[in-house]
């Protein structure tokens, strides 16, 4: 009988393989697979590109939110919003107002993550990027931007020095046109303006670690020496040295994964980049080397791309995130008003949304050419219906916003309401319109082409309002969306008119500059008024408060008298987070949630296992 | 032979060339690719423009452009690929690495699940004829075949993801209502799945509902679902369970190949059971322990290879008269006992996974590939993966799972209905030989190349999937770049999917050729 032979000697092997394996417990049971360290992870829609934010290439609030986290600054925003001086990482002082002069000092002791001190060269390397003080004139960098990404190549010709800061010689660091001094211990500058700018508290900080830069684009190995020859080009204006950092300073700092060299990653915050996955995430733990009072108490951010903002609902739902700021709209609201365990807050958000007409280059040329046609469009745009059926489920209280330069509340914002005119277009007046765009020469069917987010449901929908609207005064309003919309704005023959928010980043007076001016940098509707840019430069030059308002509120009554555009409302926000975290203060400036990343602290549900 | 192959090979080049071209011209002109440039921040908006056009040779008309990047293209065959770089200036080489990963794990796993699954409820279905059962898998395919996906992966996320760590969570106990309806839906299914006679039908159904209520319960009691372990006072004896899986494997294999009829594949395919579980403890401490051993992918593999091998070995040393039906018991049986054995490995690192400071307790994820951050041993990296892959994987499966399991159903049916199996009945043959010899195999045939065509229409499909799920797969890669009029990452896209569709296709009539003696390739 061999299969009794075959049955035995199986069931004998069995027991024995049993009763091994109940003496003795399963190897890797537990805890030894597993390696952890506390952690939040937060929703952001967009992924982070680049770790220089002053580059025209790297503006945006994905970099910033991250950049304001790995590097210390001067002064932040907190949540009222107000600004606020951080004195552990250093000072600042108004030497004088005529000239205008101001000392900054970073305190002793700071340093990089990577042990190097933050000084004076990092400030004087800021100067000389910002000012573009040292930029070759007349250099056409247009040639050398990579017509794909807008970033800048490294092939400037020889002895070209070009950083692309957007700087101007009549604004911000553009007005310091002498080489800044050291003070003798190597921790301060002095930043002696030609002439006076209303937000010089706004305009400096302590920058992009010069060491780094110097031992990338000179080749220098020692962290001082490198950091000395930064500084020896500068005083010296050695334009060959210049060339080389300026193009560093440029493209050095982009990057869509974890860089190779990870020296670019060094950071004067109170968290470091540690892991970065295209498209996915970004890692930010805290930075062992950070000394200022901005201890960060969670030892691992985590920013999780996620685009979507019901995905991102789901995933705060799930725990796949614990914190998220999703672009607020009814269904995010419905959804997060079923959650338990979540905390949810609404408010304003900094951001206003608008519509901004093109002036010139647009899709249909000329379409917008005259006041009356651009009037006649204005008179169209049903704002409280938008404010009605898309803001108020959000944010009960929402109101149209009526100003382009103030935050509604701020003061001067009901003044310069009541003065600008704007109550012309708070209902919408159908008759007028069909007038003026028949005094424009305009037939009925004129096609205006918008420029809005695609992927933005909202936008969509505010999109299909003004359809109706204008369809009723002869206008056919076209749709011109792209998911890709910023980098559409200010393209010639690319729309006719633009549905985007302008969110503002600080409270400067001379926020609205940009806008407004001839050539402005954010000025995408090739809007030119001498007027106008009169008014700015006086205003950039302002020192006293009423004048100042007096100013902004002039703005406000231009744009309304050109037809510029039109604000619609304040974006309602909303941002949700778990019982994983508390001490979440959202701003409404940027960088929102993030401000107050050092409060953020870990509840006893957020297991810490080491 | 060869000169089939070496001549579908060149037809599929002609092909791919001629839908490259299509492709590239019809993305070409989908946009316009200056849209994207930034009037306000270039001073000089028309030398922008002109070095636009120098840089993607915008002045060649999009047709002869296309032999500009085709060049690129054909580097390839001398070891320089030159996919080109994307707007965000990476080279796309680089980007289709990352996503093709991703992707393939994706549509492989739903893939191959689909695929068992369909064929063998398709079969059962067909066996059972006009039964409850057979209607009640036709009402549920239709179903999900007409699903949208969109909607399902939002749904899936709710239940399949939300609820299911809700439950979790909550300690992971089964309610006794959701007790009562699983086990009498199970002995339904059951009780129409085998047949017979009322008698029989309801001896079924008590027997199958016991059993199932059974299971259940324990579960349920003992926190099986947190801690997926069988353990008697403290000691894991999971190897009573997975011992028990290793001998059902082979006296199921053993039923399906050669019957009971004569003894020795039932012997062979037992000891190789056996062997499976006497190598369970050794092999905890040796080759799946990591700090004993580093495991990997390959690795793994290879060793799926070499059980298989050493199964066949096994029946081809005593298999005596009946080798050849040995051999394969001997392999199926290795392959499902090494199978249980790593499904054990990964179930004992659920409890710590699902504890951990990154999960904890709601493993199943609703976005992405992996966890972030998670450091780990090979056995929680997987665990990892395939909680990630879970919703993903269900939502691309039920789609094609539906496809599958109708033609397999239609096409078994057919043959059952043909003369040679009546007369294979006939001669006396028992139903098992009728239907696994006979007729299993032609009817696999029409499915072979369903399959492979289905292949080339997944990774269409995971364009979606890959969206909802926040996964960077070539769906994204794809989306991304025709959003921006960006060709470079839609042709690396369009030329993988496009060449696997091709090669499947050829695999498909090779899979034809070498099932049906009928068709021969020349």
């Amino acid at each position: 009988m061999r299969i009794n032979r075959f049955a035995v000697g199986g069931a004998a092997l069995a027991v024995g393989a049993l009763a091994l394996s109940a003496c003795t417990p399963t190897p890797g049971g537990s805890g030894e697979e597993i390696v952890e360290g506390s952690s939040i992870t937060v929703a952001w829609n967009q992924p982070f590109y680049s770790a220089n934010g002053n580059t025209s290439f790297g503006n945006a609030t994905a970099n910033n939110n991250i950049n304001y986290m790995t590097y210390g600054g001067f002064n932040f925003y907190d949540s009222t919003p107000e600004l606020q001086q951080d004195e552990s990482f250093g000072t600042y002082e108004l030497l004088s107002d005529d000239p205008l002069q101001v000392q900054y000092t970073i305190n002793e002791g700071v340093q990089w993550s990577d042990g190097v001190a933050v000084d004076s060269a990092d400030m004087l390397l800021n100067w000389a990027a910002l000012s573009g003080f040292y930029n070759t004139e007349d250099f056409d960098a247009a040639e050398f931007q990579d017509p794909e990404t807008g970033e800048f190549t490294t092939e400037f010709p020889e002895n070209t020095v070009f950083f692309d800061s957007g700087a101007s010689p009549t604004e911000g660091l553009g007005l310091v046109q002498e080489v800044p001094e050291v003070n003798e211990d190597g921790r301060g500058v002095q930043l002696n303006y030609s002439s006076f700018y209303v937000d010089w508290e706004l305009a400096f900080q302590a920058g992009l670690p010069a060491h780094v830069i110097g031992q990338q684009a000179l080749g220098i190995e020692d962290p001082q020496e490198a950091k000395d020859a930064v500084v020896t080009a500068i005083q010296d204006g050695d334009t060959e040295a210049l060339s080389a950092i300026s193009a560093f300073w440029n493209n050095g700092f982009n990057f869509t994964e974890m860089p190779e060299d990870e020296s670019i990653l060094v950071s004067s915050g109170p968290y470091q980049i540690t892991d970065f996955v295209l498209n996915d995430y970004i890692t930010l733990s805290a930075n062992e080397n950070y000394v200022g009072d901005h201890q960060p108490q969670v030892e691992q951010v985590t920013v999780r791309f996620i685009t979507d903002p019901l995905a991102a609902v789901q995933a705060l739902q799930n725990g796949d995130v614990d914190v998220i700021a999703p672009q607020a709209t009814a269904d995010v609201r419905q959804q997060l008003d079923s959650l338990d365990g979540i905390t949810v807050q609404y408010g304003d958000d900094a951001t206003y949304e608008h519509v901004d007409l093109q002036f010139d280059q647009s899709r249909n040329p000329g379409v917008f050419s005259t006041l009356e046609a651009r009037q006649s469009f204005l008179h169209t745009i049903p704002r409280q219906e938008i404010v009605d059926t898309l803001i108020v489920p959000l944010n009960p209280e929402a109101t149209t916003r009526d100003s382009a330069v103030f935050l509604p509340g701020a003061e001067g914002y009901d003044d310069s309401v009541a003065a600008s005119g704007v109550d012309a277009y708070a209902e919408v007046d159908i008759e007028q319109a069909i007038a003026l765009r028949e005094q424009a020469g305009l037939a009925e069917g004129t096609e205006v082409c918008l420029l809005f987010a695609s992927t933005n449901p909202r936008r969509v929908q505010e999109f299909q309002l003004m359809q109706q609207s204008a369809a009723l005064a002869g206008w056919n309003l076209t749709d011109c969306s792209s998911p890709e919309w910023g980098g559409l704005l200010g393209t010639p023959g690319a729309y006719d008119a633009s549905l985007f928010g302008w969110q503002s980043t600080s409270l400067g007076v001379a926020a609205a500059g940009p806008n407004f001016s001839t050539d402005g940098i954010n000025n995408m509707s090739f809007y030119s008024n001498p007027e106008m840019d009169e008014v700015i430069t006086q205003l950039n030059g302002e020192a006293d408060p009423a004048e100042q308002l007096r100013l902004q509120q002039e703005i406000d009554r231009i744009l309304i008298e050109d037809a510029f555009g039109i604000t619609i409302f304040q974006f309602p926000a909303v941002s949700a987070w778990s019982d994983r975290i508390t001490g979440l203060d959202p701003s409404p400036l940027a960088p929102t949630i993030f401000w107050n990343i050092w409060d953020w602290e870990p509840t006893e549900t957020n297991v810490t296992e080491s | 032979m060869a000169t089939f192959i070496i001549r579908r090979l060149i037809a599929a080049i002609l092909i791919l060339l001629a839908a490259t071209f299509l492709v590239y011209n019809m993305v070409a002109l989908s946009g316009d690719p200056l849209e994207d440039l930034r009037g306000s921040q270039a001073p000089n908006v028309q030398q922008l423009i002109e070095a636009r056009i120098r840089l993607l040779h915008l002045d060649v008309p999009p047709p002869l452009r296309y032999f500009i990047w085709l060049s690129g293209i054909g580097g390839c065959f001398i070891g320089q690929c030159d996919f080109g770089f994307t707007i965000q200036q990476q080279p796309v080489v680089v980007l289709l690495e990352a996503a093709m990963g991703q992707t393939i794990q994706l549509v492989t796993i739903s893939n191959v699940v689909a695929i068992i699954l369909g064929i063998v409820i398709g079969i059962t279905t067909a066996l059972r004829q006009y039964s409850a059962y057979d209607y009640g898998i036709t009402f549920v395919s239709f179903l999900f075949f007409s699903l949208p996906i969109f909607w399902v992966a939002v749904l899936l996320k709710e239940f399949g993801a939300i609820g299911l760590n809700d439950f979790l969570q909550d300690g992971g106990t089964v309610s006794p209502v959701f007790i009562v309806v699983f086990t009498v839906i199970t002995g339904l299914i059951w009780a129409s799945l085998i047949g017979g006679d009322l008698k029989r039908k309801a001896a079924t159904f008590a027997i199958s509902g016991v059993a199932t209520a059974g299971v259940l319960v324990y579960m349920s009691s003992t926190g099986w679902f947190l801690d997926p372990r069988f353990r008697i006072g403290g000691a894991d004896l999971s190897i009573v369970i997975v011992g028990a899986f290793m001998i059902a494997a082979a006296v199921g294999v053993t039923a399906i190949l050669s019957g009971f009829k004569r003894k020795r594949p039932l012997i062979i395919g037992l000891a190789v059971a056996l062997l499976g579980i006497v190598l369970y403890v050794p092999l905890q401490y040796t080759l799946l322990n990591p700090s004993a051993f580093v495991m990997s992918i390959p690795f793994l593999l290879l060793l799926a290879v070499v059980t298989v091998l050493v199964g066949v070995g096994i029946g081809w040393l005593f298999g005596g008269e009946q080798r050849s039906q040995a051999m394969k018991i001997g392999g199926w049986v290795a392959f499902l006992s090494g199978f249980v054995i790593i499904v054990d490995r990964i179930q004992q690192v659920w409890m710590p996974y699902s504890e951990s400071g990154r999960i904890r307790g709601r493993p199943i994820a609703t976005i992405g590939a992996t966890t972030p951050n998670l450091d780990g041993s090979f056995w929680v990296l997987s665990l990892d993966t395939l909680t990630h892959l879970l919703l993903p994987s269900i939502a691309l499966l039920l789609i094609s799972f539906a496809g599958f399991t109708r033609y397999t159903r239609a096409s078994l049916l057919e043959v059952l209905n043909q003369d040679y199996i009546r007369t294979a009945r006939a001669k006396g043959l028992t139903e098992r030989t009728v239907v696994v010899r006979h007729a299993f195999r032609n009817a696999l045939i029409p499915i072979a190349t369903i399959i492979a065509f289905d292949i080339a229409g997944l990774i269409g499909g995971a364009v979606i999937t890959e969206r909802v799920f926040g996964w960077n797969g070539m769906g994204t890669l794809f989306q991304t770049g025709l959003d921006r009029t960006d060709p470079n990452p839609v042709m690396a896209f369009f030329i993988v999917t496009g060449a696997l569709a091709l090669l499947f296709n050829l695999i498909a009539d090779l899979a034809y050729a070498a099932l049906d003696p009928r068709i021969r390739v020349s």
